[in-house]
This record gives C-alpha cells, sequence and structure tokens, in this order.
C-alpha cells in the first residue's frame, strides 16, 4: 500500500535573496542540532558545549585572534578550491598544493641567505610557495586541458605524494630540510629575516591582510576582467566559449595554475607566519581539505569565503580548546564541519526547488 | 467553457456513427510557477479517430499530452477511459490503461537491437529472455500495422524514420490502443512523413486512436479527423472535418489574430561575391561528413541548405564560422581568406553566425543579455561595460525584446527572445560590419509569431546587402525563402536549383539521396 502523499520538488526560476543568505545559516544551526544529538547520546551536555566552543572561538580575545589565525591559511585553500570550482574544475589537491607550498616557501626562506632585508625575503618566501603549489598542480593542469584527463582523480592522487614528500624531507637522516642540530626530526629554521612578526602576543600575522585582499581582488578579477568573463563563459558553457574564439584550454591551464598557486601560498604563510619550518604535523591538520568545505560553504563565491573561512576557523578552534578545558573529545569539532557541508549541500535543494508534500486526490466524477 | 472558444466547420462525415469515446479528460487545470499551462482544457479521442492537439509552443499541448499518458498529475480536473475514471499516477499506469506516448527525442537505446529496444520495461518476461520468440512477436505486431522493421538491427544504425517507428512499435507491443505522437513529423523528410501517415491510417484502421500532436498547419489538416485549437493553456477551438478545413482559420485560432505565414522573396540587386567556398572536405573521427563541397555566396543574396539533419549542416556552418578546420578546401569572405584562422578571423572580416544551439552556444544562458551581446565583440582587459549599455537598451527596443532590459538572464528569455537578442548581436556587427551572416535552424522551436518577425529579420539583413547562408531542416522555410537551394546530402551537394522555380518533389527526393548526381 502506497502512502497516499508525494513530495513534489518544483524548480525555481531564480532563487529568492532572502533564501541565498538564510540557507548557509540554517545549514549551519543544523548542523549544531545535528551535533547535539552525539553529545547528549554521549552524556555531554550539548548547551554547554556550543556555549564554551562560541566563547572559545569567537567571543574572547585569544579565541578571536587564534581564529584569524586559523582563518589566514584557510582563506587561502578556500580561494584556491572556489576559485576552480567556479568553473567546475575540481581541484580537490588543494592539501598537497599547500604541503609544496611549505616546502617551496621553506626552500627560499632557508637558502637566499640572511643578507636580503625581510622586506623582499618574506614576499619571496611567499612568491615561491605559490611557484611551488602551482608546479604541484602542473601534471594535472597540462592533461586536464590538453585530454580532459579528470583532474579529480590525479590532483587527489598528487596528495599522496606530497605527503609522503613532507615525511621524506623530514625524516630523512641527512635531508636538506631537516634541522641539522637536534636529533629529533624536525624542520629546519628559515632565516630570521624570511619571519614575520605576529601582531602583540597573539599568534596572528600580518599575511591575514594578504588572504582576504587576495579574496577581494580574485572577486574583482571575475566579475570585471576579461580574463574572468572567459571563466564564467566556460564555466557555464564551453560550446559558446567555443563559439565566441575563447581559448578554453589555455583559460583552464592559467585557472588550475593560479588554484594550485594560491594553496601553495597558503603553505607559505605558514612558513612566514606561525611554524618558520617544515612542520610534518601539518599532514594531519587538512588545511588543504578544509578549503573544500570552505568553498561549498561560500557557494564558491571569493569574497564571501573571507566569511565562510573564519566560521570554520572558529570552529575549530572552539572545538580544540574545548578539549582542554573540558574532556569534550576535539572529534565534536571535526564531525561539525561534515555536518556543515553536508547540510549546506542538502541546503542547496531548498534554493533550487520549491518542495512540497500534496496529498494525492482520490478521482472524483 | 471560455469566452474565446467556438466550433467551426461542424465535419458531417461523422455523424452518421459515432464511434465510442476512448479517452476524455474534463476540466484540465496544471500550473508551473509562472505559468498556467492547462486552464480548464477538456479534450476527447474517439476509437478509431486521429485527434490533433493544435498549438504553438507554450500553448499547453505537450502538457496535456504529459497528463493524458501519466507523465504529469493535473492540478485539477479527471480522466475517463471508456467512461471510466481513472488515475494515471505513471506512464505505466498510463499504458497498463492502454495510454503510450511517442516522444519527439527518441528514448531508445542505439547499442541495444530493435527487440531489445521494444521489451526494456516489460516486467514479466522472465528471467532469461527467449530472443527467438521475442522477435516473432515484435516483428509480427510491427507486420500487422504495415511497418516492416528488422527486430535485430541495431537501433544506432537505423535511419531517424525507422528509430521512430521502432517507438512506435514498442508502444504497440506494449498494447497501447491510444498513441499521442509528439510532433512526430519535426524530424522526417517528406517521403518519410507520407510513409508515418500511412502507418497512421493503418492503426486507426485497426481501431486504436491517435493523439497527434503538431505546430504544422499543412500535415494537421491532411491526416487530422478532428483538431483541437489550443492557445495560452486554454481551448480556442474545436475544427472537425477530415481535409475540409482552412489553415488560415486554424492559424488564426492559434495565434490569435491573421498573420502572414509565407514571407515573401523580397526584389532585390544581388551584388558582388561575398562568400566563395572551394572544394571543402572534412572528416570527423575518420568519417567522412563534408565531401567536395563548393558554392559561392553574393551580396544580397540568400543561399539555402536544405538537407535531413546530420547530413553535414551543421558542421558546414561550423567550418565556415572558423570553429572547425577542414580537412582540405578554402573559405574566403569578402576577399579573406579564413580557412583554419579561428572564429575572431573570420568575424573580423565580416562573419556573423546564429547557430542552431542557441542557449549553450550561441547564448550563455547565466550570463545576461549585455554580457550576451559582448560574447562576440572585443572586451577590454577590463571589460567594458558601461559604453555597451546604450547600444543593448537600443537594440532590445529595436529588436522587441520582452526583457526587463540589459541585464535580464539570458536563460529567462523565451525560445524567440532568446532569437532575437542572437539576431540583434550578430545583425548590428561586433569586430567588424556585418558582411556574410549564417544562420541555422533560425526558426526551429519558435511560436507563429516569432518565426515571422525572424523571417522578416533575414530578409531585411538581405535587403540591406548581406550575404546569407540560410541552413534548415525546415524545407517550406528554405523554399520560401532562399534565392538559391542547395541541398545536402552526406556531406555532398546533391542538387543545385534556384528558389523561385524549386520543385518540392525534387528536391525531397535529393534529400532522401534518390537524385543519383546532382542535377542544375
Amino acid at each position: 500500500m502506497r502512502l497516499p502523499i508525494r513530495v513534489v520538488f518544483d524548480q525555481r526560476g531564480e532563487a529568492p535573496k532572502r533564501l541565498t543568505a538564510l540557507v548557509p545559516i540554517v545549514s549551519v544551526l543544523a548542523a549544531l542540532f545535528f551535533g547535539a544529538i552525539f553529545l547528549l547520546a554521549t552524556g555531554y551536555s550539548p548547551i554547554d558545549t556550543y556555549t564554551n566552543m562560541f566563547s572559545d572561538g569567537f567571543a574572547s580575545s585569544r579565541g578571536v585572534t587564534d581564529t584569524l589565525a586559523l582563518s589566514t591559511v584557510l582563506i587561502c585553500t578556500g580561494i584556491a578550491a572556489a576559485f576552480a570550482f567556479q568553473m567546475n574544475i575540481y581541484n580537490i589537491g588543494g592539501e598537497g598544493q599547500l604541503y609544496l607550498g611549505m616546502i617551496g616557501g621553506a626552500w627560499a626562506g632557508i637558502t637566499l641567505g640572511d643578507h636580503l632585508p625581510s622586506l623582499i625575503m618574506v614576499p619571496l618566501v611567499l612568491i615561491f610557495g605559490a611557484l611551488a603549489g602551482a608546479l604541484w598542480i602542473f601534471v594535472p593542469a597540462f592533461v586536464r586541458s590538453r585530454l580532459g584527463t579528470s583532474e579529480i582523480v590525479s590532483t587527489l592522487l598528487l596528495t599522496y605524494v606530497a605527503s609522503s614528500l613532507i615525511d621524506y624531507v623530514i625524516y630523512t637522516p641527512d635531508s636538506f630540510f631537516r634541522n641539522p642540530n637536534t636529533s629529533f626530526p624536525q624542520g629546519r629554521l628559515v632565516s630570521a629575516s624570511a619571519k614575520l612578526q605576529s601582531f602583540g602576543d597573539t599568534r596572528l600575522y600580518p599575511t591575514i591582510f594578504v588572504a582576504i585582499v587576495l579574496a577581494v581582488v580574485l572577486y574583482w578579477v571575475v566579475k570585471r576582467t576579461e580574463f574572468g568573463y572567459r571563466i564564467n563563459v566556460i564555466a557555464d558553457s564551453p560550446k559558446a566559449a567555443h563559439y565566441a574564439g575563447i581559448n578554453a584550454k589555455r583559460t583552464t591551464m592559467s585557472v588550475m595554475l593560479i588554484s594550485g598557486a594560491l594553496a601553495g601560498l597558503g603553505g607559505a604563510m605558514l612558513i612566514v607566519g606561525p611554524y618558520g619550518k617544515i612542520e610534518p604535523s601539518i599532514v594531519n591538520l587538512g588545511y588543504g581539505y578544509a578549503g573544500i568545505v570552505i568553498a561549498a560553504l561560500a557557494r564558491n563565491n571569493l569574497a564571501a569565503i573571507v566569511v565562510s573561512g573564519i566560521l570554520f576557523a572558529g570552529l575549530r578552534v572552539g572545538g580544540e580548546k574545548l578539549q582542554i578545558s573540558t574532556d569534550t573529545p576535539i572529534h565534536i569539532g571535526v564531525m561539525l564541519q561534515g555536518a556543515i557541508l553536508l547540510f549546506a549541500l542538502g541546503g542547496e535543494a531548498f534554493r533550487r526547488y520549491k518542495i512540497r508534500v500534496v496529498l494525492v486526490r482520490a478521482v472524483t466524477t | 467553457m471560455n469566452d474565446t472558444s467556438h466550433e467551426v466547420a461542424q465535419g458531417s462525415h461523422h455523424l452518421g456513427g459515432v464511434a465510442p469515446t476512448a479517452l476524455s479528460a474534463h476540466n484540465i487545470v496544471k500550473r508551473f510557477p509562472g505559468v498556467l499551462a492547462n486552464d480548464n482544457v477538456d479534450f476527447d479521442v474517439r476509437a478509431g479517430e486521429v485527434h490533433t492537439l493544435l498549438g504553438e509552443n507554450g500553448a499547453g499541448k505537450s502538457t496535456l499530452a504529459a497528463i493524458l499518458c501519466g507523465l504529469y498529475q493535473p492540478d485539477s480536473g479527471y480522466l475517463l477511459r471508456n467512461g471510466k475514471p481513472m488515475h494515471l499516477s505513471s506512464p505505466r499506469a498510463g499504458l497498463q490503461h492502454g495510454i503510450a506516448m511517442v516522444h519527439q527525442h527518441f528514448r531508445l537505446v542505439d547499442r541495444f537491437t530493435v527487440s531489445e529496444n521494444v521489451i526494456l520495461g516489460s516486467r514479466d518476461l522472465g528471467f532469461r529472455l527467449n530472443r527467438k520468440e521475442i522477435n516473432e512477436q515484435v516483428a509480427a505486431v510491427a507486420e500487422s500495422f504495415g511497418l516492416p522493421i528488422d527486430p535485430n538491427a541495431v537501433v544506432g544504425e537505423l535511419s531517424v524514420g525507422q528509430r521512430q517507428r521502432v517507438e512506435i512499435v514498442k508502444a504497440l507491443y506494449q498494447g497501447a490502443e491510444i498513441l499521442l505522437l509528439d510532433e512526430p513529423t519535426a524530424v522526417l523528410v517528406p517521403a518519410e512523413v507520407e510513409k508515418l501517415f500511412d502507418n497512421v491510417h493503418s492503426m486507426t484502421k485497426a481501431g486504436k486512436s491517435i493523439v497527434f500532436i503538431s505546430h504544422k498547419l499543412g500535415e494537421v489538416v491532411e491526416i487530422s479527423d478532428r483538431v483541437t485549437v489550443l492557445r495560452n493553456g486554454r481551448v480556442t477551438g474545436h475544427v472537425s472535418g477530415k481535409g475540409t478545413t482552412d489553415t488560415r482559420e486554424l492559424a488564426r485560432l492559434m495565434v490569435g489574430r491573421d498573420i502572414e505565414l509565407n514571407a515573401q522573396r523580397a526584389t532585390h540587386p544581388i551584388g558582388h561575391e561575398v562568400l566563395q567556398i572551394r572544394n571543402l572536405s572534412l572528416s570527423i573521427n575518420e568519417v567522412e561528413v563534408l565531401s567536395d563541397v563548393s558554392f559561392n555566396i553574393h551580396a544580397g543574396e540568400m543561399v539555402g541548405i536544405a538537407g535531413v539533419a546530420g547530413n553535414g549542416q551543421r558542421e558546414l556552418a561550423d567550418t565556415i564560422a572558423g570553429l572547425i578546420s577542414p580537412a582540405s578546401g578554402s573559405i574566403t569572405i569578402s576577399g579573406a581568406m579564413t580557412t583554419d584562422r579561428g572564429p575572431i578571423q573570420a568575424r573580423e572580416v565580416g562573419l556573423a553566425y546564429v547557430p542552431e544551439d542557441r542557449l549553450g552556444m550561441g547564448l550563455v544562458p547565466s550570463m545576461s543579455i549585455l554580457d550576451n551581446l559582448l560574447l562576440t565583440r572585443d572586451r577590454k582587459v577590463i571589460v567594458d561595460r558601461t559604453s555597451i549599455r546604450p547600444e543593448a537598451s537600443r537594440l532590445i527596443d529595436q529588436f522587441e525584446i520582452k526583457a526587463n532590459g540589459p541585464d535580464h538572464l539570458a536563460r529567462k528569455l523565451s525560445g524567440g527572445n532568446a532569437q532575437k537578442v542572437l539576431l540583434a548581436r550578430e545583425l548590428s556587427g561586433g569586430r567588424s560590419a556585418t558582411k556574410l551572416l549564417v544562420v541555422c535552424s533560425p526558426t526551429r522551436g519558435l511560436d507563429v509569431g516569432a518565426i515571422e518577425t525572424v523571417r522578416s529579420l533575414l530578409n531585411d539583413a538581405r535587403s540591406a546587402g548581406q550575404a546569407i547562408l540560410l541552413i534548415s531542416e525546415d524545407l517550406d522555410e528554405v523554399m520560401s525563402l532562399a534565392d538559391r537551394i542547395l541541398v545536402l546530402y552526406r556531406g555532398a551537394v546533391v542538387h543545385e536549383t534556384p528558389g523561385a522555380t524549386a520543385s518540392l518533389s525534387t528536391v525531397g527526393a535529393a534529400m532522401a539521396g534518390l537524385l543519383e548526381n546532382g542535377g542544375v
């Protein structure tokens, strides 16, 4: 016996503006509710947990600066993902490109000597990091733009290679990148001029401004320039691009290289910022993968990534502090990240369709 | 009954013995967001008759057909089958009541054989297929309605007309008593249309009912026992009596005003040579698509390419537009060699191209009218939208495009308005003044009013001295507009004739590949 109801999906012509703003907010709330079920089931108070998380992540001064510090790298990996996603190029290897950015940045910071002033060294480290990130995506970009080979597979698989590469440069006994003065495997410190000062006694570095400005500039590039126009045409209809004489191969190549460079830049920011060396534990932090979620939450809007990046960083910082102050497992924060992504994607259905439940009527004559 | 509806020319030959009503729909209302697709529509079909649903695109005929076969459910109203109420929750339920739809776009698996396609979706065949028995059954069903077809043929290798036959055989095999044919002639050449009509007759003789959906007046008059005309979701008239109907009256019911469908060939002087094509050949994936094509077009001349879809028309247009590099041969546009130079070079010497695929190739759906006008123009490094805005507004006025202004998104335009935007951009020139206009199926899928406008725009462009290459599957369109007609068959020009003296049967035969050597 079938239920006498049907769920009807009516496609919306245009998503109402109200919903466009509402869906991400409701997604976050729904994810918190979802997380609350797990907290309750494991004997924690959701209200206390979330209050603590919120105050640690967003409300206390330490929390705010820590959140902004973390958001610096997350905004980079977020725009790296979104810049490619908006052209339907799925660079999900931001994680690996981030590692390479660290390696490239560290190389410049160690090699280019102590003689250069900070004003030149820091940009050099960032540029080398970006170049290394671009280099890491070069082969996927080349085969994608020439042969149509799936960039999803190639960029993802290269992340595993990059992760082994990090291990290799740190754990090999006489590695260039390994600190020669300790027996414990650690990254070699870059020269002092390659490091930035943090603000006061916080962990926040001026690179946050670079990340935010980049997001806004790229947003403008996509909206206003010829390059952005081409991206928009190719994203919507490759056939129209071909018709208009737009070189899709070249644009695809450029977009992927830029995407890789942005993720690499994020890695280099970790060098000039908090670490000053290659930090092998980076492979457990998933900053590159988080960029994918951040891009999805911002619906690939490059400027909105600043907001979703900070939100995401706050959840994470709050989650980490929770484990220290109470004994709530850190994984609640990670689970919330996943739940937010799921609900944000699910929320898309409400944005695109008007969903109604209707009663199937019997025929009357 | 609504006030615009009325009865015309009551046919007399049915009055003797009227067959029982097989299927009827009463007070059907179907609403989509922003559109009332069916507004209190009544419709019925008797056993053994052809009842046509006539209307422009968007008149609601496809919606009604979808309701009749169970694809959509009406918001209100009800269906009766042989006088008994029924509820159709799905096309499968429709099939159980003996109602089947033959869609305009076939739903066949190319890699399967005819009989595999026919049995696809049947549930009671058991685990192991008895191919021999099934083949015999399929052949028997086909045979009995005069639709000979080889059950073992692979569908991908069949002609369009044969594929349609497979769809019909499938419906009959599944026990359909009422067949809904959605624009069945849109994809056929004249000879295939005749065959289809023969099949329709043999089906009605066997007591089947046919609901024929069309907007082509000529064929509607030829095939229908009765016609129901829809406009804006309402029934605007019922006409009955085969062959006795006035197409002019039908057109008026359909559009709501008197119209002139046959745009006259304008008299105009023919000037210098604008396009010259020499020995053009093209192969795609080692299949020859164009074979030694040569012709030219002069300023103020319209050359029409007739042919069944897939005989190289699209590739010819793309090659002229610089989108495909030919294997050999040359293309010269106003004296400049453009072979192999890409679309931008071709546009710089005066090419304009309206592709068949409006949204998705000619226009970018998610972009505004303004941005779409920029698509084939020179955009600065920082896209200059300010200076083109006044021109965009002017073109919207001049071409009578129904839009909220230059920021209106292309995908929100109706088919006719999208085509007008495309024509506005291409006729107004971009990288240089338009000298050669290549247009593919410019009126396909448009409603009658828009067809009229588009054809007169093409005529105006010709009068203004532009050279026009008109590629269309609509033979009537090519016959009524073009100064010269070339027929493309398997990539070769097999026939050439002046438009004024062209004969439908010769051109039709050439399209079907029945003319061996090109007569002039």
